[in-house]
Order: structure tokens, then C-alpha cells, then sequence
């Protein structure tokens, strides 16, 4: 029972490799610059760059709000997978990728302002022509001032409502730079059209099989798998293949 | 290298928002919801709104259902009063209580996914320190959305204020405030992604900046919570309110103080010392681990100073357990799910088998902007500067009083930014948009100090260092003694904060700059932390000196504090609202100032 209380008495440190990609926008400049340090095993990859601007080096820039993974602005490659920074420990990320050197970019779905911070707000753009509210709502009827909807009704898109537009499953999913609107951006329209609050189904039906619609995905699943919330986002994007709202 | 800077451009709008959480895009829904030919600005200093401190709000929203036949309002305004260790103004409390269901309606009709209960109805959970029939028994009046209740919020009014044709401006900070003849005229941004100065003239505008949390090393708040609009406002000659009440939530996550929501212990977890001794038991009785947020934050440091804590290896630093492992499975993985699993993600511990490290962490700002039940910011007790509102957690209304109830705060966003939107119709009407002269010169003044400067000093070390001092000398437990070497700290940070040169000279996504200029921000607050704790020799709420461990009616009033020189804090005072009590009627006496005791 009391296990954890002696497992985590003993301290491991990692000496850790990070070559960041870094990009200078008054120069015009790109270059890749790598940093030793020694750090303990739950420290974050936000506490490892932290640690980079106070102890060696000031100008490296990147971006992070909450810390504890529920805003998704943190978001940058490491080893080319997507991910977010502030939710990667040091001893998960040398378990994962099997090393002590990482190889740090930023993610690709706009274009890079510094090092590696993105322009998000033209990434948001695609979310943003999703909707991602209730264009129409119902009208409830006369006296009902809350409507009822069951669990098991919400159950059934409830977890692409987890979404933080992180951007990382755009990032991996190849289509994304052909055109498609991307995963996250589908996945916000999906979830109005399984809430029974919206009336507005055709303009949402028209986008998601539109020339950047659904169909441009062609199901590999790499958004299920680097989804940081866990969500299966690759299932929305089937059931609105499907019609299966 | 020399830098000339300049402003590059002058905006124009109805109404300028500087902050989009949840105070501020509730504000502009409503606005637009009423005139939808408005022109509204909203600044945000992170990426994207959705991405502001408001997402991560866990727990629940606290509101009366009218339909709930064991509770009412007067029993939410009662747990407020009290809770805030009666030190809440009373027609604010009145206020946003009231409003409290008409938001879950608004938030329901738009879109929030709101948990329900078996027959569809909105589920509502409880929460610590809110209670029914004047604390004789537990109410159920918090409804939430899973365990992300401000996510449900913000998505909910981005995707309003989007559809109603609000303007963002993002990764952009206000830096000044500015004032014709006495009324306020807009502000000066900086957008530091583009690495341009702005100057906006609004006919009104709102301060909605959010917490200060970054004043301390252990915090629940994001990194960009600098305490910005109180440093602004400071700056502009104007005061803050209460700045020494400062709130503690008993559970962050060690090391970084992430919160592990109140909900782990409304859904039945135990705090435990190194000893496995359920420990709450001792301190409140009656509710145990569900006491308010203060005394469990006393109750686990105590437990700690006196040799009962566990010291973690990783951060260097000692803490309790939350025990969770006789939780359902249930519960783990439906209720508590997201908050759960930061325990394996930041810990690598199982909290369905395993004890998890917790210590009290900074969380939530009672002090700040003073404003009238509107919302309209006050230069004095008597005095409000007409154009120039403040709501949310930058502001002091003051609804919580020295001591936030959990759930309190999401509800105050919500009320408070429909009031104040309200009230801001009724300055619209005139049409004229002033150009004050000097616009931008204090803001351009000071980058180009920071630019300009010279020396080895690094910020984020002075930060770091700051912070640190700031949670071992002003945190849950005071003395007159370590804050005054605190103050002179904070003068010495300042000294070196001058040799902190930048060698990111272009403008453009300067992370040094806008960091050097946060740094000015924490230590002001900081400052005016501190020195508010120093002058009032009591303990209330939240702030609690060991030299003076008892509340004392001398200083029953709000403290309104002002530094137009960095060091040099004036006080004045603010009397505390009583309408409730002086009403006169069957509760009024539930609302004199009462002991706080569970
Ligand atoms: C982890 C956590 C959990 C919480 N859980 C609950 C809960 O369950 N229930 C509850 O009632 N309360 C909870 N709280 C408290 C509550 O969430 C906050 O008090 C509230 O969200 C603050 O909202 P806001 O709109 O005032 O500020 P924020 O949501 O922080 O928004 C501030 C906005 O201002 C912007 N900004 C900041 N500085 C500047 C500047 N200089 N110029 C321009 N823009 C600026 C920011 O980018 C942001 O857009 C929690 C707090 C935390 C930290
Ligand atoms: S499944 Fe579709 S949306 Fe997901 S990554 Fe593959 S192509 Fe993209
Ligand atoms: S679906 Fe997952 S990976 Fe994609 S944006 Fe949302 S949270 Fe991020
Ligand atoms: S900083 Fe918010 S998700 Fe990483």
C-alpha cells in the first residue's frame, strides 16, 4: 500500500541533448542549436527550456500558457512526433523515444513567427470556418427554460467537446497540407451536428463534404494517435464520412 | 544599438476589452447580443482566446436552481459572507448571487455541454463551504461540466463572441491606460507577436486581465498571469483594493502546484500525513476535509512545520498525501478522470493505487481593481473615473471577500461581465472619441529603458528568485518580520532588474522584452502585496499573520492602496458594504460580522 512512499524517496537525474530549430525574423534566419543539460526525471519539457533562458541562453523563444495541458499552447515537435511540452517528463520522453537526445521544432500548420512560436491565428482560421458554436439554435418549447438531453446522448460526442486545439493531430495528418481542413477544425463542426441544440445541420453537412472536407481524409489515424486529450478523433471523422450523426 | 520607437498605428472602437476570459467575452457577448452594430476590440496576450486561463477551471460553477426546493440565495449569500470572513460587500454579494441560474440558463441555450443526471436535468455536485439553511447542512448547488467547467465556459463564449463579430487582437498586452479630462479613453498595446504599438481610443473599456499568480513560485495560474492590469493601473496613478488577499488552494500538485480540483475531496479523498492520519479530522471537525480552502492550506502547512510532511526527492520540496485509492473505479474514471490523470502525468503516480503529493499552491487573487456593484473602476470610496470598467479576477467588487469559496469565481465572471456590459450601454450614447496628447510616451519610454539596458543580470532568474521568496515570506502563513525582508528583497530585485540587458534587440515575438516588462508588473504587485500585509495586524480570511492570529474589528474595512513610486505604498480605506444586515429583515442577522468557524 505504502509503496510509492519509498519508490519515490530516490531522485534519478538524465544528462538530455536538445537541438532546437530556431528561426530569427529579423535576420530571415533559420539554424539549429543544441543545448546540454542535466535534469531530474519529472521536470517538464517547459521547465527544460525554461532552464535554457535563465542558465544559457535568453533568446530562445517558445510558447506556453496554462502548463498542465488544457489550453494547447504549447505544441512542438519532438523527434517529429507532436506534442505538448508541457505535458512531457523527462523520464517519459527518454522511455518513449528510447534516448536522451531530442530533436525540437516547431509544429507546421502556420507559418513560424520565432523559433518556436507559430502564427496561431491563422492556424485557428480553419476552426474558426467550422463554427464552432451553435449557429441556430433550437427554441425550446413555451415554459421550458433548460432542455433536457440525456447522458447517453451526450456520451456519444462528448469527448471530441475535450478538444484544446492543439493543433497536433493537423500537424500529423498529411492531408491536412493538402487542403483538407484538418482534423480538429472537422472535428468542431461534428460535435453541432450530433448536439441536438442545432438547428443548422445543412450549412455544417455542406462544409464537411466540401472540396476541404472529409474526404480528403484517408483514415491512417495518425490524429487518434498523437492526440494529447486522447480523443479518437479519427472516429468523428469516419461518422461524418459515414452520415452517422 | 539604439532603438526610436513609435506608436504604428491608432484603432478606433466602441468598446475596447483588455483580457478575453471568461469575464471579458461574457462582457462582449452581452454587448453584442444587445447592440449587434457594435465595434468591439478584445486584446488577449496569448495565442488565441480560447487558450486563456478560464480553460482550465475544473470544478464546478456555483448557482441557486429557483427549482431546488432545499436551497436559496439567501444560503449562497450567507456561505459567501461568511466564507469571505466577513469582508464582502454585501450589494455585490446580493447582486451576483441573484444572477446566478440566469447564467446556467444562457450558458445552457448556447451550446455548454453541462453535465445532466439520469433524467437530462443539469447535475449539480458540492462543494466546500456551501451549505443549505446557514450552514446546518451541505448544498448541492455547483453545476459543472465534467471536470473542465471553465473549458465548457470559454468554448461556449468564444464561440458567442466569434459568431457575433467581436475583433481579436491576440499575443498583445495593454501596457497604459489612457484619461481625458478624468475619464478614461482607451489604452496603449503592445503586440508583441508582430512587435508593434498601438494606440486604441474607445468610448469605453474594460479591464478583464485575470490573476496575479506568477507573484509566487508554487501557483495553480498560467505563466502569463503577471499581475499586468494591476501593474497598469498602479502605473496610471489609480489604486488597487485588498492587494494582501491573496488565496491558497490547499492541493497543488507538487512540484509546479497544479490543481488538484476541491472535487478530489467532495468525491471523497483524504488528506493524510506522513503518518497515513486523516489530519483534517483535528483541525474542522465537522467538515473535515471539506473545510474551506484556507483552513485545509493552514491545516497541511502546520502538518508540515511540525514534521508530519513527506519530502519529495524531484522538487526539493515536502508536501502531504491525497489518498484517493478507496474511490470507485467509478469515480476515477468518469468524475474525476482529467484531474486523475495529472497525477500520472506530472508525478508518473497512480492514483487508484497509489498516494499522491500535494501541497497548498497559490491560486486565486481576492484583492484587486476596485469597482462598484457595476462593475465602474473607483479611484476612491466616493469616486469612480467614468468610461473605465474591470471585472473578473483583476477586479474588487469585492464578492469574495478575504476568502473565495470554490465555485464562487466562475460565477462572478459571468454575472459580472453581462452587469458591467450593461452599464457600459448607457456610455455609449455620446458619440465623441477623445485623443489625449502624450499618448504611448510612458509606454514607449519604457521599452526603450528595457531595450537600452546594460548589464548581466538575467530576468527569468530574478524571477525565479522572486517568486521563491515571495511563497516563503508572504504565503499562507505571515509575520511582520519576514515581510519586511521581503519589501527590502523586492527593492534589491528591482535594483538589479535595471542591469538585465536584452539581446533580442528587433521587436518582433521579443520574449525577453515582454518577459523584462512582466518582471516590472510582479514586482509591483508583489510590492503592494506585501506592504498591504504588513498594515493590517490581523488575520482574515486568507491572510493570516502568526503575530496577530485573530481577526480584529479595527480593521474591518477594505484596504485601498496606491504606489506611485516603486516602495512607497499609500493606504486609504473603503467601507464594507452591509445592506444585508441593515435591511432590517427576518436574515439580517446571519450578515452582521460573524466568527468564521466550521
Ligand atoms: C487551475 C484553476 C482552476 C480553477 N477552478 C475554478 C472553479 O472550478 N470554479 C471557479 O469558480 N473558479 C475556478 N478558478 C478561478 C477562475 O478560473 C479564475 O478566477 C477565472 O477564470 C479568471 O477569469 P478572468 O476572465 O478574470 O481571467 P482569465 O481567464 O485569466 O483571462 C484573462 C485574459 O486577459 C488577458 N490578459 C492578461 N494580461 C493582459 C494584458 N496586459 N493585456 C491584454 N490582455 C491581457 C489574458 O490573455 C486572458 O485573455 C480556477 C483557477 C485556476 C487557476
Ligand atoms: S485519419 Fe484522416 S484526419 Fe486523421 S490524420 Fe489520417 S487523414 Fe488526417
Ligand atoms: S483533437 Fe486532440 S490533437 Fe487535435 S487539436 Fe484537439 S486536442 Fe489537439
Ligand atoms: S501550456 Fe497549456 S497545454 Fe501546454
Amino acid at each position: 500500500m505504502r509503496t510509492n512512499v519509498k519508490e519515490k524517496t530516490m531522485s534519478q537525474t538524465y544528462k538530455l541533448t536538445l537541438t532546437i530549430r530556431r528561426y530569427d525574423p529579423d535576420g530571415d534566419k533559420s539554424w539549429d542549436q543544441t543545448y546540454e543539460l542535466e535534469a531530474g526525471a519529472i521536470l517538464r519539457f517547459v521547465d527544460l527550456f525554461r532552464r535554457i533562458n535563465v542558465e544559457q541562453d535568453a533568446t530562445l523563444t517558445w510558447v506556453s500558457s496554462c502548463e498542465h495541458g488544457q489550453c494547447g499552447s504549447c505544441s512542438v515537435q519532438v523527434n517529429g512526433r507532436p506534442m505538448l511540452a508541457c505535458e512531457l517528463l523527462v523520464e517519459n520522453a527518454v522511455a518513449l523515444f528510447g534516448t536522451t537526445r531530442f530533436r525540437i521544432e516547431p509544429v507546421t500548420v502556420a507559418p513560424v513567427v520565432r523559433d518556436l512560436v507559430v502564427d496561431w491565428e491563422q492556424a485557428y482560421e480553419r476552426v474558426h470556418r467550422a463554427k464552432p458554436y451553435v449557429i441556430r439554435p433550437i427554441e425550446p418549447p413555451p415554459g421550458v427554460t433548460e432542455l433536457q438531453i440525456s447522458p447517453k446522448e451526450i456520451a456519444r460526442y462528448e469527448d471530441a467537446t475535450r478538444c484544446i486545439n492543439c493543433f497536433c493531430c493537423a500537424t500529423a495528418c498529411i492531408s491536412t497540407h493538402r487542403n483538407f481542413i484538418g482534423p480538429n477544425a472537422a472535428m468542431a463542426s461534428v460535435v453541432r451536428l450530433m448536439d441536438s441544440r442545432e438547428e443548422e445541420k445543412d450549412e455544417r453537412l455542406a462544409l464537411l463534404y466540401s472540396e476541404e472536407g472529409v474526404y480528403r481524409c484517408h483514415t491512417s489515424k495518425a490524429c487518434t494517435h498523437v492526440c494529447p486529450k486522447k480523443i479518437d478523433v479519427a472516429h468523428f471523422i469516419a461518422l461524418a464520412k459515414e452520415g452517422a450523426f | 544599438m539604439g532603438h526610436h520607437l513609435t506608436i504604428h498605428a491608432t484603432r478606433q472602437c466602441d468598446v475596447l476589452i483588455i483580457g478575453a476570459g471568461g469575464a471579458g467575452l461574457r462582457c462582449a457577448v452581452h454587448l453584442l447580443e444587445k447592440r449587434p452594430d457594435l465595434k468591439i476590440l478584445a486584446v488577449t496576450k496569448v495565442a488565441h482566446p480560447q487558450k486563456s486561463h478560464t480553460s482550465t477551471a475544473q470544478g464546478g460553477l456555483a448557482a441557486v436552481d429557483p427549482r431546488d426546493k432545499t436551497d436559496k440565495p439567501i444560503y449562497h449569500m450567507f456561505d459567501t459572507w461568511k466564507g469571505g470572513d466577513c469582508t464582502s460587500d454585501q450589494d455585490v454579494v446580493k447582486r451576483i448571487v441573484e444572477g446566478g441560474w440566469e447564467e446556467i440558463q444562457w450558458l445552457e441555450r448556447r451550446g455548454m455541454h453541462l453535465s445532466r443526471n439520469d433524467e437530462g436535468n443539469i447535475s449539480k455536485r458540492q462543494f466546500g463551504g456551501h451549505t443549505i439553511e446557514f450552514g446546518k447542512g451541505d448544498s448541492f448547488r455547483a453545476v459543472f461540466e465534467a471536470d473542465r467547467t471553465g473549458k465548457g465556459i470559454m468554448d461556449t463564449a468564444w464561440g458567442e463572441a466569434l459568431k457575433r463579430g467581436t475583433v481579436f487582437l491576440n499575443f498583445s498586452v495593454a501596457t497604459e491606460i489612457l484619461f481625458q479630462e478624468g475619464a478614461c479613453a482607451g489604452a496603449v498595446l503592445f503586440n508583441f507577436k508582430d512587435g508593434e504599438f498601438t494606440k486604441v481610443l474607445a468610448k469605453t473599456t474594460v479591464l478583464a486581465t485575470g490573476g496575479s499568480g506568477q507573484v509566487y513560485r508554487i501557483t495553480t495560474n498560467c505563466r502569463g498571469n503577471t499581475g499586468d492590469g494591476l501593474a497598469v493601473i498602479l502605473r496610471a496613478g489609480l489604486p488597487i483594493m485588498d492587494a494582501e488577499a491573496v488565496q491558497f488552494h490547499p492541493t497543488g500538485i507538487v512540484g509546479p502546484g497544479i490543481l488538484a480540483s476541491e472535487a478530489l475531496r467532495s468525491e471523497g479523498g483524504i488528506l493524510r500525513n506522513k503518518d497515513l492520519e486523516p489530519f483534517m479530522e483535528r483541525y474542522a471537525p465537522k467538515m473535515k476535509d471539506l473545510a474551506p480552502r484556507d483552513i485545509v492550506a493552514r491545516s497541511i502547512e502546520t502538518e508540515i512545520r511540525e514534521g508530519r510532511g513527506i519530502m519529495n526527492p524531484d522538487h526539493q520540496i515536502e508536501h502531504v498525501w491525497i489518498d484517493l485509492r478507496h474511490l470507485s473505479a467509478y469515480v476515477h474514471e468518469v468524475k474525476l478522470k482529467e484531474v486523475a490523470s495529472f497525477f500520472k502525468t506530472y508525478t508518473n503516480l497512480d492514483s487508484r493505487t497509489q498516494l499522491c503529493p500535494v501541497r497548498p499552491s497559490n491560486h486565486y487573487h481576492m484583492g484587486g481593481i476596485p469597482t462598484n456593484a457595476d462593475g465602474a473602476v473607483q479611484r476612491s470610496a466616493e469616486e469612480i473615473i467614468p468610461g473605465l470598467f474591470a471585472i473578473g479576477e483583476c477586479a474588487c467588487a469585492s464578492f469574495h471577500g478575504f476568502n473565495r469559496l470554490g465555485t464562487n469565481s466562475l460565477l462572478e465572471l459571468l454575472v459580472m461581465g453581462k452587469a458591467a456590459g450593461e452599464c457600459v450601454l448607457s456610455y455609449l450614447k455620446d458619440g465623441r472619441i477623445a485623443d489625449p496628447a502624450g499618448a504611448g510616451e510612458q509606454t514607449l519610454s519604457r521599452f526603450s529603458g528595457y531595450l537600452a539596458a546594460r548589464g548581466t543580470e538575467n530576468t527569468g532568474k530574478i524571477r525565479l528568485e522572486m517568486r521563491d521568496m515571495m511563497t516563503k515570506k508572504v504565503g499562507v502563513f505571515r509575520n511582520e518580520r519576514d515581510m519586511r525582508e521581503a519589501v527590502a528583497a523586492l527593492e534589491e530585485y528591482r535594483r538589479r532588474s535595471a542591469g538585465a540587458a536584452i539581446a533580442t534587440q528587433g521587436l518582433r515575438t521579443n520574449q525577453e522584452l515582454l518577459e523584462r516588462w512582466e518582471l516590472d508588473n510582479l514586482l509591483d504587485v508583489a510590492m503592494v502585496i506585501a506592504q498591504g500585509a504588513i498594515m493590517r495586524q490581523e488575520s482574515r480570511g486568507a491572510h493570516f499573520r502568526e503575530d496577530f492570529p485573530e481577526r480584529s474589528d479595527a480593521f474591518q474595512f477594505h484596504n485601498i492602496e496606491s504606489m506611485t513610486e516603486f516602495g512607497k505604498v499609500l493606504f486609504a480605506r473603503r467601507p464594507v458594504d452591509m445592506s444585508l444586515q441593515t435591511a432590517g429583515d427576518a436574515h439580517s442577522d446571519h450578515f452582521k460580522v460573524i466568527p468564521r468557524k466550521y
